[in-house]
């Protein structure tokens, strides 16, 4: 991988992608595998708690801009961040401690033209930082489906240098197919690359097939998305959260794109990630002493979180009696 | 898997990850029956795990009965027997926008 620039700036690599498609994971092997070795790593999270930095262990230093994109509500909290690593590098005399780079992953919901803009347009980042690549993670299974159906997904697709297919092992040869031919279609300068659980993988081919034709989306037929995060008082129980969570998914699992829960069971923190209906394989975290509430990640559009709350409390609510009780038929 | 109880239940469902041992499996497997007790009766169902057999039984009022493995087998049940998926933000289960 190239070194920092001769001209002095910063390099900036930009990570995006849809919810759930894959970008954490991805970033994550990456490090592991020495490909951004020294990057100062910036995770944006459109809600306001962080998880991902748990994940993110390998990382020289790693920065959770939580509370929203990067492209719109944080974006200042995004630029000041920058500037601050800027700062920092300035009055660094070592050439070899200096910083060299940042890694930038964005929140599913960042559309990364926007954040380029936000970074070249700025009058002081623009002499400190020159943006290098825009790397774009697209879900083998429901990249399709979002390409079709989500602007943000298509703008996603539309500012990458490079596409990483995630997931491969998920979906058929066929829909892979579709999908490659289709990314062509909206973006044909850009690389794809094939990934699963991280790991690089031959990049996937159109397999003949062709490219679906995308209909036109207008602004006001979407509901915007939003992120909603939900604790409650006590420790939630996590057999409880279980149980409202599978409801929720199989009810309205279209809707509910993305779910990211970290609580407290027998076997420790346990996160839990979901993309659309489907249940990533839950990851116990390592202990962090900061970090002692369970929190709730909801990520979709077509309720209300004060409903997501008192829903979870409905279910989670439930008295817990003697093993007794279950010994009788339900009245 | 017992093939008198069927206990534990097959692992890999990923409600199960939090449980460590046959106690926390047995705690929880009664828990969750506690939990959708609450919760089905609303919709017409009732709910009944004696902690013997795998599973655990849904039935309608009209006495139609399905054991359901698993969360993911009770929702498809559920939904069969209501004709409707059983949502968690329903209502019924958490009144309708007043209170």
């Amino acid at each position: 991988m190239a070194e920092a620039r001769a001209d002095g700036r910063m390099r900036l690599t930009l990570l995006g992608g849809f919810l759930g498609s894959g970008k954490t994971t991805w970033l994550r092997h990456q490090l592991h595998e020495g490909r951004f070795p020294d990057a100062h790593v910036i995770v944006n999270e459109a809600a306001a708690t962080p998880v991902d930095d748990a994940l993110l262990t390998r990382a020289s230093a790693v920065d959770v801009l939580a509370g929203g994109c990067a492209c719109c509500e944080a974006k200042a909290d995004l630029v000041a961040l920058l500037r601050r690593l800027c700062d920092l590098r300035s009055q660094t005399r070592s050439d070899n401690a200096r910083l060299g780079r940042v890694v930038l992953e964005t929140s599913g919901l960042a559309d990364p033209g926007a954040i380029l803009e936000v970074i070249r347009t700025d009058p002081v980042l623009v002499h400190h930082i020159v943006v290098g690549e825009t790397i774009v993670c697209v879900d083998a299974l429901h990249g399709l489906a979002q390409l079709i159906g989500e602007p943000l997904g298509r703008r996603q697709a539309e500012a990458a240098d490079r596409l990483v297919v995630t997931k491969l092992d998920e979906a058929d040869p066929a829909g892979i197919g579709r999908l490659v031919a289709t990314l062509k279609a909206i973006n044909p300068a850009t690389a794809i690359d094939g990934a699963i659980r991280g790991t690089p993988v031959p990049a996937p081919s159109d397999g003949g097939e062709a490219a679906v034709e995308l209909p036109a989306i207008e602004g006001g037929s979407v509901a915007p998305i939003f992120p909603a995060r939900l604790t409650l008082d006590d420790q939630i129980d996590w057999t409880a959260f279980g149980v409202w969570l599978s409801a929720l998914l199989h009810a309205r699992g279209d809707d509910v794109m993305r779910v990211k829960g970290v609580v407290r069971t027998p076997a420790g923190r346990m996160l839990l990630q979901t993309v659309r209906k489907v249940v990533q394989s839950p990851e116990i975290l390592p202990p962090q002493e900061e970090r002692e509430d369970d929190t709730i990640v909801v990520i979709g559009r077509g309720y209300h979180e004060a409903d997501l709350r008192k829903s979870l409390e409905r279910f989670a609510g439930v008295k817990e009696r003697g093993d007794l009780s279950l010994l009788r038929r339900a009245s | 898997m017992c093939a008198n109880c069927g206990y534990p239940a097959a692992p890999g469902h990923w409600t199960e990850t939090g449980a460590v041992s046959p106690t926390d499996r047995m705690r929880a497997r009664f828990r969750r029956a506690q939990v959708l007790k609450s919760v089905l009766p609303a919709f017409g169902l009732t709910v009944y795990d004696d902690g013997q057999i795998p599973g655990v039984q849904i039935g309608t009022l009209s006495g139609n009965i399905t054991i359901a493995g698993d969360l993911d087998e009770v929702w498809c049940a559920a939904e069969r027997m209501t004709g409707r998926p059983i949502d968690p933000l329903d209502p019924r289960l958490i009144g309708d926008g007043d209170g």
